[in-house]
């Protein structure tokens, strides 16, 4: 359903059809000491019909990268400079206020985490659904509330209850699946899931992991997940995209990015990882923290300091990111030296 | 809405208590007060040679009752005739039964506070929301500034002010009583204008000294308000500004219902000031005359008037809070 827009003429990093295609995105922040870059030179594809996650420590930009897909970056932020092509919509970056506001909604959902209160307290969430059918030129409402009655069943909740209830009287996993439901019911299709599992418990995390795996492939969605939990990412994407300091250092397919991961960044995010079999003190955590805006060295590498192959270049140049053969993408200097990344 | 019955039956007998309360309070207060025209009365009699018993019976004739029982049978008195909404009668207006004259000052003083809250609680809302929306204008800044200022006059120079410019520097508006004496009193337009013109400088007064509060407080909450995630989620969503704009003032103006139920409470408080200084015949200038002629019984009746309304308007305030929050409902 979803097909690339024409005339897009910027490289492209060897995926086909993209239902959302960033190019040089750089996000600002204003600060005391200037605009300082919260995600710097992004290129991005979101093959469609895929599930792409992308992965990074708090601070990574991970997050501003997906309020930039629907042009929603928040005050003292802003997008210096770039595209998000989405199918069907255009360039967001430019689109004008009243396209950008039916294309969010009504062709990009947006889901937040469990955690994060996204419904007005003050109405039930059948009041609400409406409030958003109306504001979309919906012309037949009653139509939209069956569609969410039959997204909400589909889901395992009881649609006359959900609907009915205010959002204190949801649980974590129910508000996830409600949040879901109006990403959903105006037929978007892209799906953004912001930390969908994160402050949930592990049977809702499975529950609404299982949820967006099979709303995914039924509705032929374009699916990105922002996640800071590696597991989340190999159990449901395609594709895998890791953010370190607003960059994105390492791309490519799930499974071969894990397998074999190409940038030292990437590796020490899987050997953190705890294991369920085997001794728990073979997941080593990262050494160092992760930079925050106003930490990022203004020129070079910006993991060398915590890099276990950094190289006199590092200090010098910010590596680019290059396609290596086999579909992937990385950004290192150390990449086919010879460097064991480990 | 059995859930609402219950909340208002439990406020009611909360209320009660409260009534109790205040009006135990008032009595044992006004009777430490030193100076008891009573006795003053009976101790002129009984200092002009005038015999004791003598003294105690010209006393009773001029007052139509003597307080000679201990402190606690009069408490116990005073309590019962209160059940059946008997406060007795006046010293000053000798022996016109209490109820009925703080009855009929209290529409005045009632119905000028009441408007009052009204058209500062609106204006100062809207206004508020304007602020926190625009707040990086200048519109948001003058907005904030008069907030600021008007906030920082206190509502007894504020009504000295209102009086001198409006009825003596610029004779606009006519000072004191409720209405012109020689209108017909009646539900006729010229009456009614009359009520209304000399009605306007006090409540404006109340109105003027409380609008910087709401709308500082309206904004600082709109600006909370704001940073809440759901309305991040709103935009996100595509959902209409105007309604965004609803759902942020909705949920910014719940701890504002708080306050107002505790400004009433001040805002009578006010009326004392108010009243006095435009000369206007409602609750608040009848305790001030109570008190300077040492009217307990009426200075007891106005009190718990007051009393009543204020927590009358707690109780009203609560509900409606439960009707627009629908985490304080249960069920």
């Amino acid at each position: 359903m979803a097909t690339a827009e024409t005339g897009v003429q910027a490289a492209s990093p060897g995926t086909g059809e993209a239902a959302v295609r960033v190019r040089d995105l750089t996000v600002v922040y204003a600060t005391a000491r200037g605009e300082l870059p919260a995600v710097a030179h992004v290129d991005l594809d979101l093959p469609a019909g895929q599930i792409t996650g992308i992965v990074g420590e708090s601070g990574s930009g991970k997050s501003t990268l997906a309020l930039a897909l629907l042009n929603a970056v928040q005050r003292p932020g802003r997008i210096l400079s770039g595209s998000v092509q989405v199918a069907g919509v255009g360039d967001v970056v430019t689109l004008g206020r009243r396209a950008l506001r039916q294309a969010r909604g009504g062709k990009i959902g947006y889901v937040f985490q469990a955690s994060q209160s996204s419904l007005n307290p003050l109405k039930t969430v059948g009041k609400q659904l409406l409030d958003l059918g109306r504001s979309h030129d919906v012309a037949d409402l009653r139509q939209l509330i069956r569609e969410a009655k039959g997204l909400a069943e589909e889901m395992g909740l009881d649609p006359v209850r959900a609907l009915g209830s205010y959002q204190h009287q949801l649980s974590g996993g129910m508000r996830q699946r409600v949040g879901i439901i109006f990403a959903l019911v105006l037929n978007a299709h892209v799906l953004v899931l912001d930390e969908p599992t994160t402050a949930l418990d592990m049977l809702s995390q499975a529950l609404v992991l299982g949820i967006v795996r099979r709303v995914h492939r039924e509705r032929g969605l374009t699916t990105v997940i922002i996640t800071h939990d590696i597991g989340v990412v190999a159990e449901l994407a395609d594709r895998l995209a890791v953010m370190y300091a607003g960059r994105i250092v390492e791309e490519g397919r799930t499974e071969e990015v894990l397998a074999s991961p190409l940038h030292p960044y990437t590796a020490g995010l899987i050997a953190a990882i705890p294991r369920i079999v085997g001794d728990p003190n073979r997941s080593r955590p990262l050494s160092g923290r992760p930079p925050d805006l106003t930490t990022v060295p203004p020129r070079g590498c910006p993991f060398r300091e915590r890099c276990p192959v950094a190289m006199d270049v590092c200090e010098v140049e910010d590596p680019a990111l290059v396609e290596v053969p086999g579909g992937r993408r990385v950004a290192c200097h150390a990449r086919g030296r010879g460097v064991a990344v480990r | 809405m059995s859930g609402l019955a219950r909340r208002l039956a439990s406020r009611i007998v909360v209320a009660v208590v409260m009534i109790w309360i205040v009006a135990s309070f008032t009595f044992f207060l006004v009777r430490a007060i030193p100076g008891n025209p009573v006795q003053a009365e009976y101790e002129t009699l009984v200092s002009q040679g005038v015999n004791p018993a003598q003294a105690r019976a010209e006393t009773q004739v001029i007052y139509g009752f003597l307080p000679h029982q201990p402190l606690a049978t009069q408490y116990g008195h005073y309590l019962w005739q209160l059940l059946h909404l008997n406060l007795g009668k006046s010293i000053s207006y000798t022996g016109t039964p209490v109820s009925h004259i703080v009855l009929s000052a209290a529409p005045y003083t009632v119905i000028l506070v009441l408007s009052g809250i009204v058209a500062s609680f609106a204006i100062g809302v809207i206004a508020g929301v304007l602020a926190a929306v625009r707040r990086s204008t200048r519109l948001g800044d003058v907005l904030s500034v008069s907030g600021s200022l008007l906030h920082g006059v206190p509502q007894f120079v504020m009504a000295l002010l209102l009086a001198y410019l409006f009825t003596t520097e610029w004779a606009i508006f006519p000072f004191g009583a409720p209405y012109d004496a020689s209108i017909p009193v009646g539900f006729s337009p010229a009456f009614i204008g009359s009520l209304v013109s000399h009605a306007i400088l006090p409540v404006a007064a109340y109105a003027l000294s409380s609008y910087g509060g709401w709308l500082l407080t309206m904004k600082s909450s709109v600006v909370s308000v704001l940073g809440d995630d759901f309305v991040l989620a709103a935009e996100l969503r595509g959902i209409r500004p105007i309604t965004r704009l609803r759902y942020i003032g909705r949920n910014a103006i719940l701890p504002l219902f708080t306050i107002l139920a505790l400004s009433i409470g001040f805002m009578f408080g006010g009326s004392v000031f108010i009243e006095d200084i435009f000369d206007y015949p409602g609750l608040g200038q009848l305790l001030l005359q109570s008190i300077n002629r040492r009217d307990y019984p009426l200075m007891s009746g106005a009190f718990l008037l007051i009393t009543v309304a204020v927590i009358v308007a707690n109780i009203l305030a609560d509900l409606l809070y439960g009707v627009i929050d629908p985490r304080v409902r249960k069920g």
